[in-house]
């Protein structure tokens, strides 16, 4: 029961987190090529970078999910 | 039964045991190889159909490793070893959708189990000390100590943050979808999990972008001037 509700939590607050970083990272993204369209692919490819760092601390949150999934019986 | 995990051993090679993944993944190499030793087969000076598609494939890759690494003899030397990762990882993910793998007993992507995204993480691993040796000679290890020395067990985490973070995050991701889809198709086994098999089409081929950019990024960063 335990395991169960904190794999809930787990992943739903490491959800909420990325979902703010990506949501802030992808805004500005898009402010800053609709002000200069010419730096679009830097922009594009830096974007990538940032939303997988940012995914990765929202994937830890699933990974220990999953540990806990495990342990329900 | 942790993660998932399928204990499906098939046979031993020798002392080594082969499972579906390793089988899986021979498959996937056979395909790759095969569709490019057709193409490359017989080469015309005009390039028409498949030596078509991989020559865009080719000289795409070399611009845009060019302009992210900034060297052009690293770039020159590392996308063969990038494009791989992108063909193999996109191959792989896109290998759970294919109509009827989950027929198979046992069957799964190969990028959605931990030890063979971790072995695709150690070769960046390992990539990025050949690159920077041959690049900087000794001096890559100055890397450790900069900016001071009292930075060396930071910079020691994030040399191991580095691999951890690849093989997490290629192996969260593909695994995660592939049980919202497992557990979709049992609660509703008609049309609903369609929208989210789409979706993972476009996931499948962000990671191997992702996985792609961030190594060659490393690779860069670790020949760069600043070490």
């Amino acid at each position: 029961m335990g395991a169960a509700l904190g794999a809930g939590i787990a992943v739903s607050i490491a959800g909420i987190g990325g979902g703010i970083g990506m949501g802030v990272a992808g805004g500005k993204a898009f402010e800053a090529i609709a002000r200069q369209p010419e730096v679009g692919g830097d922009v594009r490819t830096l974007l990538f970078i940032t939303l997988a760092f940012i995914e990765t601390l929202t994937i830890y949150g699933l990974l220990i999910a999953f540990m806990l999934v495990g342990k329900v019986e | 039964m942790i993660f998932g995990m399928h204990d499906g051993v098939l046979f031993h090679l020798g002392p080594i045991p082969v499972d579906h993944l390793v089988v899986t993944q021979w498959v996937i190499i056979a395909l790759l190889g095969t569709v490019a030793f057709f193409a490359t087969r017989n080469m015309q000076e005009i390039p028409r159909g498949l030596q078509n598609a991989f020559e865009m494939i080719i000289t795409w890759a070399n611009e845009f490793f060019t302009q992210l690494m900034d060297k052009p003899h690293v770039a020159k030397k590392w996308a063969p070893l990038l494009t791989t990762f992108f063909l193999f990882i996109l191959v792989s993910n896109y290998s759970g959708l294919l109509p009827g793998s989950a027929t198979i007993d046992g069957f799964q992507p190969p990028t959605s189990n931990w030890n063979v995204t971790m072995t695709l993480a150690l070769i960046t691993f390992f990539s990025i000390y050949v690159a920077g040796i041959s690049e900087n000679g000794l001096h890559h290890f100055k890397h450790f100590v900069s900016p001071s020395p009292a930075m060396l067990p930071l910079n020691l985490v994030e040399e191991v943050a580095h691999p951890l973070s690849l093989t997490v995050r290629l192996f969260g991701n593909i695994f995660g979808e592939e049980m919202v889809i497992a557990y979709l198709l049992f609660m509703a086994p008609f049309v609903v999990p369609a929208a989210i098999m789409g979706l993972s089409l476009l996931l499948g081929a962000i990671q191997a972008i992702v996985f792609t950019i961030l190594s060659a990024s490393y690779i860069a960063a670790a020949t760069g001037e600043g070490h």
